[in-house]
């Protein structure tokens, strides 16, 4: 099995205004296996953007690293020092969570076709269009209606499409994919899963999908890793973790979310999220947590075997190593 | 809270009535003219909203669901038609008194970060909707109290900007905000469409709790089906600028007739609804799984 994406470790903090760092990622192991669809699903300030970001290769330069990155086996990050070259763009390519600002709005599709091909491959115009209808078509657009169309003359979901297949043309093998659904409708974001799973069958293309909508993610996913606070509450196959979710916050996400045509009680925790740069000591979720004791607040559970290949990284499920 | 209560009943009065409502904007025909042309974005409406009802306005962008909101605001008078509110035609008298009709409809906008003054105080937030009333200091005060323990905030949130507050606090001060004044109809614009989902729970079981104790009339702006259930008990679906739809809730769940309803419905049930657990262990409608199997 070939890992397209491995962490070990990986810590991201952005720096304050008095040069202390706020961790928005803290210690997290992840591996993303060739070809898989792969969610990370959590609220604001879980730190799902900031990993996203990370395995990119577009954090921003004042971001803190610590810990481990790998792209197919490329050493990404290595405690204080980031290295991307080759990798950012070519193995690994981002899509954004607004359609709009993910393609230039003064050239046409087929400009950024040629603009993105010609600095990486040194494609000429001719090349970069037969290309560019390749892709277009790949992503479910009529390159002959879309080439020579600005992006503000597309629609929300066909520039997302649009930006997908821009994304594509690169060669990656990463897509990373930040929450490209949330500002679209109902069945345009059903229509985006839909294009990328087909994607995966077609081209073996890995998918980091950062999601907040956990039903959307139970559409697309194969694995799923909850973020909580910066850190991993749970990592399993989705169906699993939807069918059974093993970390009291997992539960909570299935147990809030609003089902059409089931008209349930919306159990929910009260309280919010810990802000980052809050008391780091004992488990995260411990002010919410209806099932805690004195353990949890004295140390932080650490992600570790449950059952089957279900990690979980809470103290009610003995937390072996 | 403060005001007798109301039921729905058959005979409840209408608070909100739209007939043959058609509004939009002038836009300029290019970018080489100045000539502009009326361009409709809500066509036709005919709408009713009854004492103590629970409405749910559903459409997808740019379906008109904003300018409807506006229309019956008072912001955008419409092109034909006519607004009633409280058995008020607010576009027919002067619009110096106009706010003296739409003072009594409770307004929570969409994003709760910008639609709170940096630069005030919550307790300045909270009073503003009180300003023009005869009550006294006092009872100000009682009533600011009143509408924070309703939306379960402490007291000592009035001190504090809006930059120190979460998502989920600064919508709970914008919903306190909206009902502190005793309303009779209470707008909400997508109001859970910026939270994340486990504030958003919190936010939805609030607002019903709050239409079970203020018995206001509730109208609900959104996209989300599943948040619209239970926020409301009837629903119009919006599409282009018209009404496509209207109906009970459940019913328009459950058989939707037009065919935008239908791919609205049937896009959550076939993808965007896939916890099998839930619906397997609780149940869904016949009518619902005959209509995914379309």
């Amino acid at each position: 099995m070939v890992l397209a994406v491995k962490s070990e470790g990986l810590k991201i903090g952005y720096l304050d205004e008095q040069d202390n760092v706020l961790w928005a990622v803290k210690g997290v192991n992840l591996e993303v296996s060739e070809g898989e669809i792969y969610c990370i699903v959590g609220e604001s300030g879980s730190g799902k953007s900031t990993v996203a970001l990370a395995i990119s290769g577009i954090l921003p330069p004042h971001a803190v690293t610590e810990g481990e990155l790998y792209v197919y086996g490329n050493l990404v990050i290595r405690g204080e020092s980031r290295s991307y070259e080759k990798i950012r763009g070519r193995l690994v390519t981002y899509i954004p969570q607004s359609p709009g600002t993910g393609l230039n709005p003064y050239l046409t599709l087929g400009d950024q076709f040629y603009h993105v091909l010609k600095s990486l491959r040194g494609s000429t115009r001719k090349e970069a269009k037969a290309e560019a209808k390749k892709y277009l078509e790949m992503a479910g657009l009529d390159p002959a209606s879309t080439l020579d169309r600005y992006p503000h003359e597309l629609s929300g979901g066909m520039q997302q499409r649009a930006a997908i297949a821009l994304a594509l043309s690169t060669g990656a093998r990463v897509l990373v994919a930040d929450e490209p659904t949330s500002s679209l409708d109902a069945h345009l974001r059903l229509q985006i899963a839909n294009l990328l799973l087909r994607l995966r069958e077609e081209v073996k293309l890995t998918v980091i999908f950062i999601t907040h909508d956990l039903l959307l993610a139970s559409r697309v996913g194969d694995r799923v890793a909850v973020m909580y606070a910066g850190s991993l509450a749970e990592v399993g196959k989705l169906r699993e973790v939807l069918l059974k979710p093993l970390h009291p916050y997992t539960s909570m996400l299935v147990d809030v979310i609003p089902t059409l045509g089931v008209k349930k009680q919306l159990k929910c925790y009260s309280g919010e999220p810990p802000r980052p740069g809050s008391n780091d000591e004992g488990c995260p979720f411990f002010d919410r947590c209806p099932y805690r004791f004195s353990k949890c607040a004295a140390e932080k559970p650490r992600l570790s075997l449950a059952e089957g290949d279900r990690y979980v990284a809470c103290w009610l499920y003995g937390n072996r190593e | 809270m403060w005001r007798a209560g109301s039921t729905v009943t058959a005979s409840s009065k209408p608070v909100i009535e739209l007939k043959n409502v058609t509004a939009g904007y002038y836009t300029a025909e290019g970018f080489k003219t100045l000539k502009k042309v009326f361009k409709p974005a809500i066509t036709k409406i005919d709408l009713k909203v009854n004492d103590g009802e629970r409405l749910a306005i559903i459409g997808e962008s740019g379906s008109g669901k904003t300018t409807l909101l506006r229309v019956i605001l008072g912001l955008l008078p419409p092109l034909r038609g006519d607004v009633v509110v409280l058995g008020e035609q607010i576009y027919r008298v002067p619009a110096r008194l106009r706010w003296r009709i739409t003072r009594q409809i409770g307004y929570v906008p969409q994003d709760p970060a910008k639609s709170l003054n940096p630069r005030l105080r919550v307790a300045e937030v909270m009073a503003e909707p009180l300003a023009r009333t005869d009550l006294s200091e006092k009872e100000k005060a009682e009533r600011i109290r009143d509408a924070l323990r309703i939306v379960q905030l402490h007291e000592s949130i009035l001190d504090y900007y809006p930059s120190q507050l979460s998502g989920g606090m600064m919508q709970r001060v914008l919903i306190a905000r909206a009902i502190v004044h005793d309303p009779e109809i209470l707008l909400l614009d997508e109001p859970t469409s910026a939270l994340d989902v486990s504030i958003q729970a919190q936010i939805i079981n609030l607002l019903c709790s709050i239409h079970e104790k203020l018995e206001l009339a509730m109208v609900t702006v959104t996209h989300d089906l599943p948040v619209a259930q239970y926020l409301a008990d009837q629903a119009v679906i919006l599409y282009r600028g018209t009404i496509v739809e209207k109906g009970p809730m459940e019913e328009i769940i459950a058989h939707p007739r037009s065919e935008h309803a239908r791919l609205l419905v049937t896009s959550y049930l076939s993808g965007l609804n896939g916890l099998d657990r839930i619906n397997r262990a609780e149940g869904v409608s016949a009518g619902i799984k005959r209509e995914t199997q379309r």
